[in-house]
C-alpha cells in the first residue's frame, strides 16, 4: 500500500503539469483578453499594457516565466484585480471557501448516508418513497432557485436567519447556515441515491446472506457488512464532490455574498483574467488530484476484493 | 488581615483600570463622531489607483480618496471650485490659468501647482499605460503626442508659473475643458508616496490621498471603507465618519439586503429589472434622465447594410416609446436623437417611426415585404435587460417588416472583442458621456474614432466635427455640431437610437440630505448628512 | 398440443430451488413486472411518457405561439379568464397603488386612457380574446406554450446528453477497469486531467469558436459528465474482475472484450442505470445552470433553465413565471428519478425470480 500511495503522489506532479499547461494555452484561445474594454484604448497604451504584464514576449517564454514563478509560491499579479495578486485573493477567500465546503459536505454525508441506507432497508414503502423525495429536491431544483426562495423565507419573511453576509459582518455564524445547507443539498441527493442503490445490492449478495446465516444481528449485519461494502461507489463520488464543494459554487456564494474561491472561477474566466485563472486551476486540481488519492486510498481498504498491483 | 485588604486593594485597582481603559477605549472608537453610511457599489473595485480605474463602480471610491482641480456640483454638475479657488481663460479661450489654494496631502505634503504637472505627466506616460490617458491627451496641447511616446514631456502644455498657479494650455478654444477636468484622469497623484511605496502605495497603511476620506480597509470581495480625512480643506463640511462600499453583484441580492436597512444607498443598476413595478411604488427611488444613450449599431461594411433605404426601415419601424413604456418601463425617456439633451443642445430630431415609410423603403431596396431579405444576427451581452430589448426589437421587424432576425447572446468579452473588431452586423451599444458635451458622443462616429466600432465613414460630418472642435463656446458651436448628428441621423442613419438612459438610485431622501440626483450620476460626499 | 395463448407455454420450464415448476420469462417482461409493483417508479413511468408525448405532438396542440410578444399583455396573472379583462384588472390595480402612495382617489388624465384604450381594445381587437391559462412573461408571452417548447429543449439536451457521457464513459471506465495497469494509468491520469481543467473556460472557448446552438450545448455538458460514469464503472469493474465468475468465464477461454461485454457490463448494469438516471436531471440542471450565466440557449428559444432563471429575478412580484417552469421541471426531474431507481431495481439480475 505504502508503494502504491508514493507511486500515486509521484503522478500527481505531472498531472497538475498537464494541466496547468494545457490552461495556459488554452486560455489565450478565449477571444478577447484580459485588457479588452469598452473604452477602445489606443495601440500605442494596448503595447504599453501588453509590455506591462509581459505579454509582448513569445509565449513559450511567457509560459516558462509562469511556471517558474509558480513553483517559487508566486502566482502573478490578478490582471483585472489590479492591486492584489493572485496569492492575496486566493488566500483571502481559501478559508472561506474551506468552511463553508467542509460544513456542507459534513451535513450532505451525514443526512446522505442515513436517507439513503434507512430508505434502502425500507425499500418500496413510504418511508423509502419520502426519503427518496426529499433526496430528489437536490436534484431537481436547480441551486439560483433553491437559493433566493430560501432567503424569502428563511430571511426576508421569517426573519430567522440573515439575508446574505458572511461570518465577518454583525451577524457571525448565523450567516453559514443558510449557504452550506443550500450548498450541501445536491450532494445531499446524490449521496442519499447512491448509497440506497448500493446497499440494494450489497443486501442481495450472498455474503450478506451468509453472515444473517450465521445468525449475526441486523444491526451488526448492518454496520460490519453491509455498509462498508455499500459506501465504495459513495466513497468513489467523494473525490470529486470534495472538490466540487470546496471551490463552492458561484451561485452560493453570489447570492449569499460569501467571499469565497468560487466566484473565480466564473469571473476570472469571463474577465480573461489569465492568471487569476490559472490560480484557480492549481488550486483546484491540486485538491482534486490529492482527493482522488485519498478515495483511491479509502477503497482499497475498504474492498478486500481490490488490490493494487 | 492584612491580606484581606490587600487583596481589596487589588481589586479595587484593577476596577479602576480596567474601568478606566474600558472608557478610554470606547473614547478612541468614538472621537470621530458622526455617521456611517453603507453603499452599495455594484461589483468589486478594479483597483484604487486613478490611473487604472475605468468604470463608476472606481468613480463612487475615487470621489472619496481624491480630489482634482476642480469637482462637480451635486446639482448641475457643472465644474466648481476644488483644488483650485478660482481660474481664468486667456482671450482666445486657450489658455486656462488656474489659482490653487493651499491644501496638503493627507500625510502632510503640500499639494502645488507642480503637483498636478507631475500628476498629469505620469498619468499620460506611455509605460503607465492609463486607459483614460486619451481624456487629458486629447484636450492638452502637445499631450497626444506625449501618450503616444513620440514626444517627450517637455513639449506637453503644462506649466506651474509658482506653487499655487497652474497655467494649462489647450489644443484649442475647448470650451468644455474645466468640465472635463472633474474627471478622474485629472486627478493629481502623490509622486512622492508613490516613488516611496511603488505598487504598494495603495495598500491602506501606505496610502495617501488630497480627498475628504482616506483608505481604511479593502477586504477582497467584502468591503472596501474609508474614514475621513484629517487634512482634508473643506473637512467643516464632511459628516460622516466612516463610508463601507459593498461589492454584491447580484442584483436580487443587493435590493434585499437595501430592503432590509443593511445598506443606506443603492447605487444605479442594483435591483433586478423584473421588481421595476414595485421599486417604482418606492418613495425613496430617485430617477433621473441620465447622460447616456443606447443604440443599435450597424455595420456599416455588411453588404445589406450598405442601403441606407434598409438601415432607414429598420430604424423607421421601431416604435421607441413603445420600448420604453411596455419593456424597460424604467422611466427610460424613448429618443429618435442620438445625443441627450444637455444644456445648450437640442438633440436632433432624428427619425420617426413610421411603419409604412419603413415598409416603402424596404421594397424600394428590392425587399417587397421582406422577402429575400437576408437573416442577419443582432448581437447582445448576457443581461436580462438587453435580452428582452432584442427579443423586442427582433418580434418590431418580424412584425412591421416581415423579416427575421437571429439573436445571439454572448459573454462580455467575447462580445467586445467581435465589435470592436467589426466582426458583426447589427449591435447593441450604449454610451455614458464622460462630460457635458455633445461633441463626447458624436466623436464616437468619427471615422478615426476607436469606438467606432460599426465603421461610419463619413468625412463631411469628419468635417463638421473638426470645425467646431476649434469653435468657441456659443451658439454658432451648438448648431454645428447640431448640424453633425442631423447629417448622421436624417440623412445616413448610421445608428439605431433607442432610448436615454436613466439614473436609478436608491436612497432615503427623508433620511439623507446633501444627495441630489442628477445627470452625470455624481455625488460628491462632502455635504451629505443625515438630516436631524 | 400447440395453442396461441402463449408463447411462454412452449419455452423450457426449469425448477427452482424448491423444485416448483418455474416459468421462464424474459429479462424485460421480468423486469416490467417487478416495475409495476414500485409504485412510485410506476407513476415516474406514466409521467416520463406523458411529457414526451406533449413534447413530441406540440407543433399540433393548441398552443399560441411561444415566441409571439404582446407588450399589452406583459405579466398578467394566470386565469381561466381571457386576456382583456385580465389585462383590464392588472392595470386597475398598478394604478390603485399608484393613487395610494400620491393620495388621489381619481385617475388622472394619462391612467384614464391607458383604461380606454383597453376598454376599446376589449372591443376590436381578438388577441384580447385569448386565454392565457398559465399567464405571461414579462413580454406578454403566453408561460404555457413558452414551458412545452423549452421542455422540449431540455428534455431533448438531456436524452442526447446522457446517452453520449454514457456511452464514452462507460467504455472507458470498463477498458481502464479490466484492462488494468497501463491502460488503467493513462485513462484515469487523462480522467483527472479532464476534471481539473476550468469548465467555465472551456465552454466559453467552445462557444466562440463553434458558435451558439442547441448542439453545442451537448457537447459542452457531456465533456464532463462522463468523467464520473468513468470513475463509477472502472470501479465496479475492478471488484468484478477477480470474482470466481469471471474468473470461470477466463478459464474457459472467453477473450477480454467478450468478458467485458457480456459479463462485466450486464452486471454493472445496475449501477450504470443508477447513474444515468442521476445524469438526464443533471444534465438538464447544468443546461439551467449555463443558462443563468448567460451561456445557454439563445433567445427566443426558451429552455426550462433559461424560463427558470428568468423567473428567479421577479419571483417576489410574479411567481408564476418562477412557479410555473420551475414545478413542470421539478415534476419531470423527479418522475426521471424514481423511474431510474425502479428500473435499476427492476433490471437487476440477482433479483430475478425472486421478490
Amino acid at each position: 500500500m505504502g508503494k502504491f500511495i508514493v507511486k500515486r503522489l509521484l503522478e500527481l506532479i505531472p498531472t497538475m503539469f498537464v494541466i496547468v499547461t494545457l490552461s495556459f494555452f488554452m486560455i489565450r484561445l478565449a477571444p478577447g483578453g484580459p485588457f479588452s474594454s469598452e473604452r477602445k484604448v489606443s495601440p500605442e497604451i494596448m503595447a504599453n499594457l501588453q509590455h506591462k504584464y509581459h505579454m509582448d514576449e513569445p509565449l513559450g517564454m511567457q509560459y516558462l516565466r509562469y511556471l517558474g514563478d509558480m513553483l517559487h509560491g508566486d502566482l502573478g499579479p490578478s490582471f483585472k484585480n489590479k492591486d492584489f495578486t493572485v496569492n492575496q485573493l486566493i488566500g483571502a477567500s481559501m478559508p472561506n471557501s474551506l468552511i463553508l465546503g467542509v460544513t456542507a459536505l459534513a451535513i450532505a454525508v451525514l443526512f446522505g448516508i442515513s436517507f439513503g441506507l434507512l430508505s434502502a432497508v425500507c425499500q418500496n414503502t413510504w418511508v423509502d418513497y419520502t426519503t427518496m423525495s426529499a433526496a430528489s429536491i437536490g436534484l431537481s431544483v436547480p441551486l439560483f432557485v433553491v437559493g433566493p426562495v430560501a432567503v424569502l423565507v428563511f430571511a426576508l419573511r421569517l426573519r430567522w436567519l440573515p439575508t446574505s453576509g458572511w461570518i465577518n459582518g454583525r451577524q457571525g455564524w448565523k450567516t453559514i447556515i443558510m449557504p452550506a445547507m443550500t450548498l450541501a443539498l445536491p450532494y445531499f441527493s446524490s449521496i442519499a441515491r447512491l448509497t440506497r442503490a448500493s446497499v440494494l445490492e450489497t443486501l442481495r449478495s450472498d455474503y450478506i446472506r451468509t453472515a444473517r446465516a450465521k445468525g449475526l444481528k441486523n444491526s451488526v449485519v448492518m454496520v460490519k457488512h453491509v455498509l462498508r461494502g455499500a459506501l465504495l461507489p459513495v466513497v468513489s463520488y467523494l473525490g470529486p464532490a470534495f472538490a466540487g464543494i470546496v471551490t463552492g459554487s458561484v451561485v452560493i456564494e453570489q447570492i449569499f455574498l460569501v467571499p469565497g474561491i468560487g466566484n473565480f472561477f466564473v469571473k476570472s474566466a469571463l474577465n480573461r483574467d489569465y492568471t487569476l485563472i490559472l490560480g484557480t486551476v492549481v488550486v483546484y486540481s491540486a485538491i482534486l488530484v490529492v482527493m482522488n488519492l485519498i478515495v483511491d486510498v479509502l477503497y482499497g481498504i475498504l474492498d478486500p476484493r481490490i488490490s493494487y498491483e | 488581615m492584612e491580606a484581606y485588604w490587600m487583596k481589596k486593594l487589588f481589586l479595587a485597582a484593577a476596577g479602576v483600570l480596567s474601568a478606566a481603559l474600558l472608557v478610554t477605549g470606547c473614547g478612541k472608537k468614538a472621537a470621530s463622531k458622526g455617521t456611517e453610511m453603507v453603499i452599495e457599489n455594484g461589483a468589486e473595485p478594479q483597483s484604487i489607483d486613478p490611473t487604472q480605474i475605468q468604470g463608476n463602480v472606481e468613480q463612487r471610491i475615487n470621489a472619496a480618496l481624491f480630489e482634482g482641480l476642480v469637482t462637480t456640483d451635486p446639482k448641475t454638475c457643472v465644474a466648481v471650485p476644488a483644488v483650485a479657488e478660482s481660474w481664468d481663460r486667456s482671450a482666445d479661450g486657450s489658455v486656462i490659468t488656474f489659482h490653487l489654494r493651499k491644501t496638503t496631502w493627507s500625510d502632510g505634503t503640500p499639494v502645488t501647482a507642480q503637483t498636478f504637472v507631475d500628476s498629469w505627466l505620469y498619468f499620460m506616460a506611455p509605460s503607465t499605460a492609463a486607459v483614460y490617458a486619451y481624456m487629458p491627451a486629447m484636450v492638452i496641447k502637445g499631450a497626444a503626442d506625449y501618450n503616444a511616446g513620440k514626444a517627450d514631456a517637455g513639449k506637453v502644455g503644462l506649466r506651474a508659473i509658482d506653487d499655487y498657479t497652474l497655467e494649462v494650455t489647450l489644443v484649442g478654444p475647448v470650451p468644455y475643458a474645466v468640465d472635463m477636468m472633474t474627471h478622474y484622469s485629472f486627478d493629481p497623484l502623490p509622486m512622492h508616496a508613490i516613488k516611496k511605496f511603488g505598487k504598494a502605495w495603495i495598500k491602506p497603511e501606505n496610502f495617501v490621498g488630497n480627498g475628504p476620506f482616506v483608505l481604511e480597509s479593502w477586504v477582497p470581495q467584502q468591503k472596501v471603507t474609508v474614514v475621513p480625512n484629517e487634512k482634508y480643506w473643506n473637512k467643516q463640511n464632511v459628516f460622516l465618519s466612516r463610508i463601507t462600499f459593498l461589492p454584491i453583484d447580484d442584483m436580487t441580492t443587493a435590493y434585499n439586503k437595501y430592503k432590509n436597512g443593511e445598506v443606506d444607498w443603492n447605487a444605479t443598476d442594483t435591483f433586478p429589472f423584473d421588481m421595476l413595478n414595485e421599486v417604482k411604488l418606492r418613495d425613496d427611488y430617485q430617477v433621473y434622465p441620465n447622460l447616456a444613450s443606447y443604440y443599435l449599431e450597424f455595420n456599416l461594411n455588411n453588404k445589406t447594410l450598405k442601403d441606407v433605404r434598409v438601415r432607414k426601415a429598420l430604424t423607421e419601424s421601431l416604435d421607441t416609446k413603445e420600448l420604453v413604456e411596455k419593456v424597460t418601463q424604467g422611466g427610460q425617456l424613448a429618443t429618435g436623437a442620438f445625443v441627450p439633451q444637455m444644456a445648450g443642445y437640442t438633440p436632433a430630431d432624428g427619425v420617426k417611426f413610421d411603419v409604412v415609410d419603413a415598409k416603402k423603403l424596404l421594397a424600394e431596396a428590392g425587399y417587397p415585404d421582406g422577402k429575400g431579405f437576408p437573416k442577419l444576427t443582432y448581437i447582445y451581452n448576457t443581461s436580462e435587460q438587453h435580452k428582452k430589448i432584442a427579443e423586442w426589437t427582433q418580434q418590431q421587424w418580424k412584425k412591421n417588416l416581415g423579416i427575421d432576425m437571429d439573436l445571439q447572446n454572448m459573454e462580455w468579452a467575447t462580445f467586445l472583442a467581435k465589435r470592436q473588431a467589426n466582426d458583426f452586423e447589427i449591435a447593441r451599444d450604449g454610451w455614458i458621456g464622460d462630460y457635458q458635451d455633445p461633441s463626447n458622443f458624436l466623436e464616437l462616429l468619427k471615422s478615426d474614432s476607436g469606438n467606432n466600432d460599426g465603421r461610419y465613414n463619413n468625412p463631411d460630418y469628419d468635417a463638421l466635427l473638426e470645425k467646431a472642435s476649434k469653435m468657441p463656446a456659443g451658439t454658432e458651436r451648438m448648431q454645428v455640431l447640431r448640424d453633425a448628428e442631423t447629417m448622421m441621423l436624417d440623412r445616413d442613419a448610421a445608428v439605431i437610437p433607442m432610448y436615454i438612459y436613466v439614473t436609478q438610485n436608491l436612497i432615503d431622501l427623508d433620511k439623507w440630505e446633501g444627495w441630489y440626483p442628477n445627470t452625470l450620476d455624481l455625488h460628491p460626499y462632502t455635504g451629505l448628512k443625515l438630516k436631524k | 398440443m400447440i395453442t396461441a395463448i402463449g408463447k411462454k407455454k412452449n419455452k423450457e420450464q426449469g425448477k427452482n430451488e424448491f423444485n416448483q415448476e418455474m416459468k421462464s420469462v424474459s429479462l424485460a417482461a421480468d423486469a416490467w413486472r417487478r416495475l409495476k409493483k414500485n409504485r412510485m417508479a410506476y407513476i415516474g413511468f406514466w409521467v416520463t411518457v406523458i411529457y414526451l408525448a406533449v413534447g413530441l405532438f406540440a407543433p399540433v396542440l393548441p398552443l399560441h405561439p411561444y415566441a409571439q410578444q404582446n407588450t399589452d399583455h406583459a405579466y398578467l396573472k394566470p386565469s381561466l379568464r381571457s386576456a382583456g379583462i385580465v389585462e383590464l384588472e392588472t392595470r386597475k390595480a398598478y394604478f390603485a397603488k399608484v393613487m395610494a402612495k400620491e393620495g388621489r382617489t381619481a385617475y388622472n388624465q394619462d391612467e384614464q386612457a391607458q383604461i380606454d384604450s383597453i376598454l376599446k381594445r376589449n372591443k376590436t381587437d381578438p388577441q384580447q380574446q385569448r386565454h392565457y391559462i398559465l399567464g405571461t412573461d414579462s413580454l406578454g408571452r403566453d408561460m404555457l406554450s413558452r414551458t412545452i417548447y423549452g421542455g422540449r429543449i431540455s428534455m431533448m439536451i438531456g436524452l442526447v446528453g446522457t446517452v453520449t457521457a454514457l456511452l464514452i464513459g462507460i467504455i472507458v471506465g470498463a477498458i481502464a477497469g479490466y484492462a488494468g495497469g497501463a491502460a488503467d494509468t493513462i485513462l484515469m491520469r487523462f480522467v483527472d486531467i479532464m476534471y481539473g481543467l476550468p469548465y467555465m473556460l472551456i465552454v466559453i472557448i467552445m462557444m466562440a469558436i463553434l458558435g451558439r446552438n442547441v448542439a453545442i450545448l451537448f457537447v459542452a455538458i457531456a465533456l464532463v459528465s462522463w468523467l464520473t460514469i468513468a470513475r463509477v464503472v472502472r470501479g465496479q469493474v475492478m471488484s468484478l474482475k477477480n470474482t470466481e465468475f469471471i474468473l470461470a468465464a477466463r478459464s474457459m477461454g472467453a477473450d477480454p472484450w467478450h468478458i467485458v461485454v457480456h459479463h462485466l457490463i450486464p452486471n454493472t448494469l445496475g449501477i450504470i442505470i443508477a447513474y444515468a438516471a442521476l445524469s438526464l436531471p443533471e444534465f438538464i440542471m447544468s443546461e439551467s445552470f449555463l443558462s443563468f450565466l448567460g451561456l445557454g440557449v439563445s433567445a427566443p428559444l426558451a429552455s426550462w433553465g433559461s424560463l427558470i432563471s428568468d423567473g428567479v429575478q421577479g419571483m417576489q412580484l410574479y411567481p408564476w413565471c418562477l412557479l410555473v417552469p420551475g414545478i413542470i421541471m421539478t415534476v419531470f426531474l423527479f418522475a426521471m428519478n424514481f423511474l431510474g431507481d425502479g428500473v435499476r431495481d427492476a433490471f437487476d439480475p440477482q433479483s430475478k425470480n425472486r421478490v
